[in-house]
């Protein structure tokens, strides 16, 4: 790579004008909501203690609304924590939660499949310019460097139907695609080339799970994949075991998954598991004209059918 | 009435799913009018198809199969109303899946065999089974039964020695 495409790749996108202003906004709504007594908890992000880093927090009292920030390492879907098995996190009763487009299409799936009620969710939309990847250098600004794969293809950079926006949406660069060409080359390789690609990148799994704890839609108080009487998924860290996790984690997900890659991102062993939840998202669509998370609907397209549903592998 | 008798020098596992209530009666069928069809087929029964988990077709597979067949009522004569309708989605989306895996969809068949369709049975069983042999074992999914997983590449003599002495 040349110095000028270098320079050009590490420029900043957006300026921390713009990062001042959304987080500006975000704590002027937190604090208006605890100090009316609107919602028992505001959900966001708060500064981490490295530079530029940040965490999930759940704000209960209107003097720490100043701490919410909002950075391009606001990186988590925090919907999760609105799900059952996270419950012990938040208070009851009406909660706030700061999310992203993508985080919001998580939140619409949930609404769907009736984890959460709308009328206990306050919702602060983000206008969001992208986040940064895993593991890059959270003190540098955000740039083509270092923003995230699924940021790159964003069509959510607004949400919608919020009960507040917080920021204005500055002017973006178009990024050229990175996921999916990796897609599309993986889906022109011979299905042994595929098997090899994919043996490789599950052999690495360490079967850590946190695929699962961070995503939004796994929240079975069992998982299928934990239990043992009978035994579906050998649990133990083998190739064998690792394969049938992630065919039973994307295939749980399909129809469900609305693509906010958490799962890739939290991945210690950087296993691309988004192109899985992808790939399944783009053969429903295309099979059964359905996408993820862009309204809250009831029935997903493998809880529903239709009488003239194809049936051509069908003898 | 007797066959006269082949010998093949690989005989696949095959692994059936099917339903209770129409191919299991299928297969009875095929079997009370004493048809023919080759015994390399190991029949599970389900109450529907819409109770076959994907999941069951991996750990057949892991275990040893070489080909898997799902089988259940034909649309529309489900015995639950709709477990036939709602596993043609799952499974639509499944085979997806396992060919962006990189299986070999070939060894997979899904049939709707009614209770009256012995005959049937029969083809697809033999059609199956003679595809399969033709394609030989399943390797894939074997050698990664087999396969151990190791964190870290055994590269120096100590590891290596270490791993030999592993009963």
């Amino acid at each position: 790579m040349n110095q000028t495409a270098q320079n050009l790749d590490s420029a900043p996108l957006v300026d921390e004008t713009y990062y001042a202003a959304v987080t500006e906004a975000i704590r002027a709504e937190a604090a208006r909501l605890l100090t009316d007594g609107r919602v028992a908890a505001v959900i966001g992000y708060v500064a981490g203690r490295r530079a530029g880093s940040a965490l999930p927090a759940v704000i209960t009292t209107p003097e720490r609304a100043g701490e919410l920030i909002f950075s391009p390492a606001c990186r988590n879907n925090l919907s999760v924590y609105l799900t059952k098995p996270k419950q012990d996190a938040v208070p009851k009763g009406k909660l706030a939660i700061v999310v992203k487009g993508c985080d919001l299409r998580a939140l619409a799936g949930l609404l769907g499949e009736s984890q959460i009620r709308r009328e206990n969710l306050h919702i602060i939309g983000i206008a969001c310019a992208g986040v940064f990847a895993a593991n890059v250098d959270q003190s540098l600004p955000l740039s083509e460097a270092t923003i995230a794969k699924k940021c790159r293809e964003c069509t959510v950079h607004l949400p919608k139907e919020v009960d507040f926006m917080a920021g204005t949406l500055p002017m973006l660069p178009q990024l050229a695609p990175v996921e999916a060409e990796e897609l599309a080359r993986l889906e022109a390789l011979t299905p042994a080339e595929r098997w090899a690609f994919w043996k490789e990148q599950f052999s690495r799994c360490i079967r850590c799970l946190a695929c699962r704890q961070v995503c939004p839609f796994c929240f079975c108080t069992q998982c299928l994949c934990d239990r043992n009487r009978p035994q579906t998924v050998e649990n133990s860290v083998r190739p064998a075991g690792n394969l049938s996790w992630h065919i039973v984690r994307a295939m749980h997900l399909a129809g469900r998954c609305a693509g906010c890659a958490e799962c890739e991102r939290a991945c210690p062993m950087d296993i691309p598991l988004n192109l899985l939840n992808r790939k399944m998202a783009e053969e429903l669509k295309e099979r059964f004209d359905y996408e993820a998370g862009l309204s809250p609907q009831e029935k997903g397209p493998l809880t529903s059918y239709q009488e003239d549903d194809d049936e051509s592998f069908i003898k | 009435m007797h066959t006269e008798k082949h010998h093949h020098a690989f005989e696949p596992k095959i692994v059936a799913f099917v339903c209770t209530w129409c191919t299991y009666a299928g297969a009875d069928l095929a079997g009370t009018s004493r048809m023919q069809y080759p015994p390399n087929v190991r029949v599970v029964k389900f109450p529907c198809t819409g109770r076959i988990d994907p999941v069951f077709i991996l750990r057949a597979f892991q275990k040893g199969a070489d080909g898997v067949l799902v089988s259940g009522c034909h649309p529309g004569d489900c015995h639950y109303m709709a477990g036939n309708f709602h596993a043609r989605r799952r499974f639509t989306a499944f085979r997806a899946l396992l060919d962006f895996v990189g299986v070999d969809l070939n060894r997979i068949q899904f049939s709707w065999v009614s209770a009256a369709e012995g005959g049937k049975w029969v083809e697809v069983v033999t059609e199956l089974t003679e595809r399969v042999r033709a394609m030989g074992p399943m390797r894939e999914f074997r050698e990664l039964d087999m396969e151990e997983h190791w964190s870290a590449h055994v590269n120096t003599p100590e590891l290596q020695a270490v791993y030999n002495a592993i009963p």
